[in-house]
């Protein structure tokens, strides 16, 4: 169980901020780091990797701080953004060499082991230079997995995968997650970030918009409406009676269905069966329709 | 386990590059020069300055030493493929050193070699040896110097050429000072020394070569062990 | 609601249909182009640095001996040994502006989009060819023109007067000749790889590893060997044949009977380089 701490991090580049004070702890599992592409997610990759310096504040992996320090990487795995790998080698090659720069005991089976990981195997011994844009994420990811480390680090590792590649992927994540790994990786693409991790850190513009459970931070805006779809027995009538609840903001009624916004989450959800009791009609469907972390992004970066 | 692994990765990357190529003309230039210098029966305090210095010690060493030990980091650094080699617990030493011995090693076999034989065929044994140790100097103290330069500036080829045209060659031969400072000349000292004809000029004296020779190689070697320790990758690369 | 009958504009994808200039156009451009890259110009100031500066000490050299010459007339020096003493700044010129003529393009990977419009390979070639000839024959002709302006002003006799103009179009001539060769080779070096170090580095490189072949052969013990020495570096071959052309400014070089070959040899390097290119840019790669 490894712990990956930002306190108060800063980082400019003369009178451009491109990180704002930024402080988060990720633990164990999966994260996703979203925002918009120049949002800093690459600058604050980079400067957990050991990478970068941070102009003020610390960047600490377990305590120990990740610039200047290369013992960090024994327990510290970075598949960087940029699809640079030793064309010349083949990827058992590739995975032979990491493991001996990591003093690993036994170079051979932990490079056969990450090559297993990420379904390399039939094509080991082609040389990198010839392989498809997935092949060489792959191998770039075994690479980072190869003296299996406690902390991963990915910086859009989904970037140009086929759907097939990208479920596999998204798969191994998961499991290492599961594992009690500290996974972080980071996207613009909410569906990714939403697929793979419950929990988020949203940097908008420099600055940490948001963390957590996406789901939780979705209610915590209560200023704006939560909309939700409803299909019942009689529409119209269950939109006349609500639109005489307080919480209820606004009533939609077309042949889908009802779409309802409610301000306030909690008094709507308590409200809605009691009304539908009264008046003696069966709700059919009831889905919260921006749930999805495309909207909490959109309503961020609209913010 | 580690500088072979260092020094493998490193040499395979220098060969698999179409670049190597540009290491065999030139040391054979001078080997034929030679050979048609003593072939023709032309007395060899005509031909030796142009070909052995003037070809070998001036261009031929710096050049190659700037291909190869600009290509040991340098190379890896503009493809991004460092990264690779930086994110593992290795002490920064660890990853400069071999480096500069594969390319000190490569630089003196391409160029000692073709050395020795003019050497020999403009004096005698003795001035080839001269030279091929004087050349592997020179490898030496030019290889650490552009593989710092590869860590401190992002032209280091350009900047590479800028001192051993402008600095060594052009003020070398000019203003008397800068020879103290100028590798080229350590290198001539050296072989002159070993070797005494009259067919070198060798400008500095030999304590002030080796020393210099020395601090050049360890000064450099250290700030770009310091200097990698730093390293630096930037927002978003395409 | 207006009832007034509303239109809908068809704004969409429009073909142009009107004229088109022609290829003497497009290669007219590149060549415009070309040449005001060599200088600078219409780019940042640090890109104008290094040519503004050896243009400034061709010229300042150029003043300075015409100066010379006007106050004291024998010991003038002619205008093909001032092109000659300039031979290593049009080196380092050449050097620096070619591969920003053609390294950067390859570099950028923009020549998939040159050549998918009506642009003729063999004319990118020749339009940054003749730009690059151009720039170089402007780096030597416009100090001969100052030395041909201030020999004239202080001319005192017609006779002199249309002596320099025969002088300063010899070393117009000389500079023409001088720019042919320079450029081309150096174009063809550039050529050849994406890195302007690389490309600034293999020009010297050509000129510097030819320099010690005519040092060695011109102390063959053979007559022969020693006219035909200068053959083996563009810069001593260009000298050779100003030599034939022009007389030896010091009289101390001779090229023997072997002027026609030198003509001939700068011609073919010259056309060599020309077909080389035209062949280089046949096949380019998409990415």
């Amino acid at each position: 169980m490894s712990d990956v701490t930002l306190a108060g991090v800063s980082r400019w580049y003369g009178n451009v901020v491109a990180v704002n004070d930024v402080s988060m702890t990720l633990g164990p599992g999966v994260t996703g780091l979203l925002g918009p592409n120049g949002a800093g997610k690459t600058t604050v990759l980079h400067m957990m990797a050991g990478f970068l310096a941070p102009s003020r504040g610390t960047v600490t992996i377990d305590g120990a701080p990740t610039w200047r320090n290369p013992s960090v990487y024994k327990g510290l795995g970075l598949v960087s953004e940029r699809e640079a790998v030793h064309d010349f080698l083949t990827a058992r090659e590739f995975l032979l060499v990491s493991a001996r720069l990591h003093r690993l005991p036994d170079p051979e089976a932990a490079a056969r082991r990450a090559l297993e990981l990420v379904e390399m195997t039939d094509a080991q011994d082609r040389r990198i230079g010839t392989y498809s844009k997935g092949m060489r994420q792959r191998t770039r990811v075994a690479g980072a997995l190869v003296h299996d480390p406690q902390v991963l680090l990915l910086d859009e590792p989904f970037n140009g995968m086929d759907p097939r590649q990208r479920l596999h992927m998204m798969e191994l994540l998961h499991r290492l997650g599961a594992a009690g790994r500290t996974i972080l990786f980071s996207s613009h693409i909410l569906e990714e970030v939403e697929q793979v991790s419950g929990t988020v850190q949203v940097i908008v513009a420099g600055r940490l918009a948001a963390s957590g459970d996406y789901r939780a931070i979705r209610r915590l805006m209560s200023n704006r409406p939560h909309v939700f779809a409803i299909h019942s027995t009689d529409d119209r009538r269950l939109a006349v009676a609500l639109m005489g609840q307080a919480s209820v903001t606004g009533v939609e009624i077309d042949r889908a269905g009802l779409t309802v916004r409610a301000g306030d989450y909690g008094s709507f959800t308590r409200a809605l069966p009691k009304i539908a009791l009264a008046q003696g009609i069966r709700v059919r469907r009831l889905l919260p329709s921006d749930e999805s972390l495309e909207s909490v992004f959109s309503y961020l970066v609209e913010a | 386990m580690v500088p072979q692994t260092i020094a493998w990765i490193t040499a395979r990357g220098l060969f698999g590059r179409r670049r190597f190529l540009l290491l065999i003309p030139l040391p054979l230039l001078v080997v034929g020069l030679a050979i048609l210098g003593r072939g023709f029966g032309v007395a060899p305090e005509n031909w030796a300055q142009p070909v052995l210095v003037g070809l070998g010690l001036a261009v031929v060493l710096p050049v190659i030493a700037l291909i190869v030990g600009t290509g040991v980091l340098g190379s890896e650094i503009d493809d991004g493929t460092i990264v690779h080699i930086l994110t593992k617990p290795l002490p920064r030493w660890q990853i400069v050193l071999p480096k500069l011995v594969v390319a000190t090693a490569v630089t003196t076999v391409t160029v000692s070699i073709s050395l020795y034989v003019a050497g020999v065929l403009a004096h005698s044994v003795r001035l080839g040896l001269g030279l091929a140790l004087a050349g592997l100097v020179g490898a030496l103290v030019y290889s650490a110097l552009f593989l710092a330069m590869s860590l401190l500036t992002r032209r280091p080829v350009l900047l590479g050429l800028v001192y051993v045209l402008v600095w060594e060659g052009l003020l070398g031969n000019f203003v008397s000072g800068t020879r103290v400072l100028s590798v080229q000349q350590y290198v001539l000292t050296i072989a002159d020394k070993i070797a005494p004809t009259g067919l070198l000029q060798s400008k500095v004296s030999l304590p002030v070569a080796i020393i210099m020779s020395a601090i050049f190689t360890v000064g450099v070697t250290v700030l770009a062990i310091d200097r990698l320790r730093s390293f630096s990758v930037a927002g978003e690369t395409s | 609601m207006s009832d007034a009958a509303g239109v809908i504009h068809d704004i969409g994808y429009q073909r142009y249909v009107g004229p088109r200039l022609g290829r003497g156009y497009v290669f007219k451009s590149l060549y415009v182009h070309g040449l005001r890259t060599a200088f600078g110009l219409g780019r940042s100031a640090k890109a104008k640095i290094f040519p503004w500066f050896v243009l400034g000490v061709v010229f300042l050299t150029g003043v300075i001996l015409a100066a010379v010459k006007a106050q004291v007339p024998d010991a003038g020096v002619t205008y093909t040994a001032f092109v000659d003493m300039m031979a290593w700044l049009v080196v380092f010129f050449v050097a620096v502006v070619a591969p920003e003529l053609v390294s950067r393009d390859l570099r950028a990977g923009v020549l998939p989009l040159y050549f998918s419009r009506p642009l003729r390979r063999s004319d990118y070639a020749y339009a940054k060819l003749v730009a690059l000839a151009t720039a170089v024959w402007l780096l030597l002709g416009g100090p001969q023109l100052v030395m041909f302006l201030v020999a004239a002003f202080s001319a005192d006799t017609m006779k002199q007067f249309w002596t320099e103009v025969g002088d300063v179009g010899q070393g117009m001539l000389y500079a023409v000749l001088w720019a042919a060769v320079f450029a081309g080779i150096g174009l063809l070096v550039a050529s050849l790889t994406g890195k302007r170090a690389f490309a600034a580095g293999g020009i010297v490189a050509v000129f510097l590893m030819t320099t010690p072949i005519v040092g060695v052969v011109s102390v063959m013990p053979s007559q022969t060997a020693q006219d035909l020495a200068l053959l083996f570096s563009p810069a001593s071959l260009v000298f050779g044949v100003g030599v034939w052309l022009f007389g030896s400014p010091d009289g101390n070089d001779s090229i023997g009977p072997f002027g026609p070959l030198y003509l001939a040899v700068t011609i073919g390097i010259v056309a060599g380089c020309v077909a080389l290119l035209q062949a280089r840019y046949r096949k380019v790669a998409s990415s």
